[in-house]
């Protein structure tokens, strides 16, 4: 009850009038039910939009995601492969040696994917765990039906695509999940590489909305009085756009759950 | 070259058709999968170049990086910026509250997944415990902006929840949790714990699955309590769980989340709240200082892999199995 209560909690508040909240008296139950925190974020427009942006970049960075770490896992499972053992250890070391992030700022720029989405789906095309964790379950599975589909013909793409992919189909599931959450949840790469603020996306300006205003207003005034102020203002707006956010992710969590918990434990064979 | 596959094709009898494969010369073998490799060549320019290439470019942390330049064309200055990083009393104060905020997560974050685990292990009733167990994933779902601003909502000293509560208990003042340098680490923790701790019990309930039932009836027969079994059958059916996820968050003592850190950074709680990876975004990029801070990267992920690779082997020297 814990882990919920807060989320509970910004659903009432989010339909309580800002008086309401302020003098403490929301606790369970919507005081003064109302719901013009909504009705001013549909308006305004901004969130919504930020909205679509985020719907497009999941999708997008989603099958990204899966077709690459496919065409990772797929080859990298088959232990004839010439070459295999150095291109594994070349990824481990990629996992273990991570460059920080004014490089990796430095070669978007450079690139010039500044301002697009490609600046944040192509540097994560691959998630080298969940590659790991695909591979893995692809070894898992009995050689003796690439054999039997190779005797009677069938070519390495036809193998993959008719066999291989049917039955990966729960950690395709998996996975897939892990990677859609990860970029509906994504926003420092936004942050980052984003400026346009048409481009930007959901969390972003969640995140905006919580802290951009409290570090210029701390600036300012220094001090408590700032934070309290702001704290103040738009507190049933900002449980609004909290809910707005979440919503997607609550909606579909108790359908998905159990792939979540699968694909975890499928990786963790590995250990 | 034909013959010779033949008669080693012939040698082996009914393996041949599996064995004959991999004797024939290399060049053959890499033609033969050549779909492979396609499909490979878009996945090693991936890494290439977003995973080698960056790693290439810290060595801006031994030149004066400068844009126009770029990354080979800038000066040598050797060792400069990291003289620079271990003169300023900047540096110390990050490095002590990324530690700081470490240990604390460390200390109290780490075992309550365990304790979770153990706690819903003993419930015997199945619906229960699946749904107590889903509601504890849900935080770890969410992103950091979300749940930082529920922390913060939940905080606030005039309305957040926390603050009334503590008001009609106590009666005392309401506590500035968010820009207080006492109680900003307690936050973090708590926010961190409650994010992740549902989601840790996941693999230590597997891990527990699996200990032999038979193991808890002799302790029964033998007269053992809930609590001696827990002792001397759970933790112990366990143990290689805990060193593997000990291992791994070892590796993370270095980095602290960025995006957690950044939610529930403000002004007033710099002295405590600033982190390297905080530091790094910061001064790095809004100041444009690009190579001192790559320096600061720098030394950090060297740390952090020299610790991961320091726990392995200690943890192997216990005789545990290590991650490799």
């Amino acid at each position: 009850m814990l882990t919920l209560f807060p989320f509970w909690y910004e659903i009432v508040a989010s339909l309580s009038s800002s008086r309401a909240i302020t003098s403490g008296e929301v606790f369970l139950w919507p005081i003064e039910f109302n719901t013009v925190a909504y009705r001013r974020l549909f308006d305004d427009g901004q969130l919504i939009m930020a909205m679509g942006n985020t719907i497009i970049v999941t999708i997008v960075g989603t099958l990204f995601n899966v077709i690459m770490t496919i065409m990772a896992a797929y080859p990298l499972s088959r232990k004839r492969l010439v070459g295999r053992n150095g291109l594994l250890l070349c990824i481990t070391i990629s996992m273990l040696f991570v460059a920080g992030l004014i490089p990796n700022f430095i070669l978007i720029k450079s690139l010039g994917l500044m301002n697009s989405y490609w600046a944040i789906w192509l540097p994560g095309l691959i998630s080298t765990y969940n590659m790991f964790v695909m591979k893995t379950f692809m070894e898992g599975l009995p050689e003796e039906i690439e054999e039997s589909a190779s005797i009677d013909g069938a070519g390495d793409l036809r193998i993959l695509l008719q066999i291989y992919l049917p039955l990966c189909k729960p950690i395709l599931a998996a996975l897939s999940l892990f990677y859609a959450v990860g970029w509906w949840n994504s926003y420092f790469n936004v942050m980052l590489y984003i400026t346009e603020s048409t481009k930007l996306t959901v969390m972003v300006k969640l995140y905006q909305m919580i802290s951009l205003v409290d570090s210029n207003l701390l600036n300012n005034m220094g001090g408590n009085e700032a934070l309290e102020q702001v704290l103040l203002t738009p507190e049933a707006l900002k449980a609004a756009a909290v809910v707005i956010v979440v919503t997607p992710i609550l909606c579909i969590y108790p359908f998905l759950q159990k792939h979540f918990v699968k694909g975890v434990l499928i990786g963790s064979v590995k250990g | 070259m034909k013959g010779r596959l033949a008669t080693a094709e012939s040698q082996t009898g009914s393996h041949a058709v599996r064995n004959g494969l991999s004797r024939r010369p290399i060049w053959r073998r890499m033609l033969r999968d050549k779909y492979l490799y396609f499909m490979l060549v878009p996945v090693f320019c991936f890494y290439f170049l977003f995973k080698y290439v960056p790693i290439v470019g810290e060595i801006i942390a031994f030149k004066d990086y400068r844009f126009s330049d770029g990354v080979f064309g800038s000066s040598w200055v050797g060792f400069k910026h990291f003289q620079m990083i271990f003169a300023s009393s900047d540096f110390w104060r990050i490095l002590r509250n990324t530690l700081m905020l470490n240990l604390y997560s460390l200390v109290f974050g780490f075992p309550v997944p365990i304790i979770l685990a153990l706690l819903l292990n003993e419930v015997r009733r199945n619906w229960y415990k699946r749904i107590v167990q889903n509601m504890l994933y849900i935080p770890h779902f969410m992103s950091w902006a979300v749940l930082g601003s529920i922390v913060i909502a939940a905080l606030s000293p005039s309305t957040g929840i926390v603050n009334l509560l503590l008001k009609k208990i106590t009666g005392g003042e309401s506590i500035y949790f968010m820009a207080d340098s006492f109680w900003w680490p307690i936050a973090y923790t708590i926010a961190g714990i409650w994010r992740e701790a549902g989601w840790g019990t996941i693999l230590y309930l597997a891990a527990m699955a699996s200990i032999d039932p038979q193991l808890y009836e002799a302790a029964k027969i033998d007269g053992a309590a809930k609590l001696r079994q827990i002792w001397h059958i759970t933790l112990p059916g366990i143990r290689g769980t805990i060193a593997i996820l000990l291992i791994l968050r070892m590796g993370q003592m270095m980095d602290v989340g960025l995006e957690q850190t950044l939610v529930h950074q403000n002004n007033s709680v710099l002295d405590v709240a600033d982190v390297i990876s905080t530091y790094v975004y910061r001064v790095g990029l809004q100041n444009m200082s690009y190579s001192y801070t790559t320096a600061i990267g720098l030394f950090q992920s060297v740390i952090g892999v020299i610790l991961v690779l320091g726990v392995n082997r200690l943890i192997r020297l216990f005789g545990e199995r290590g991650l490799w």
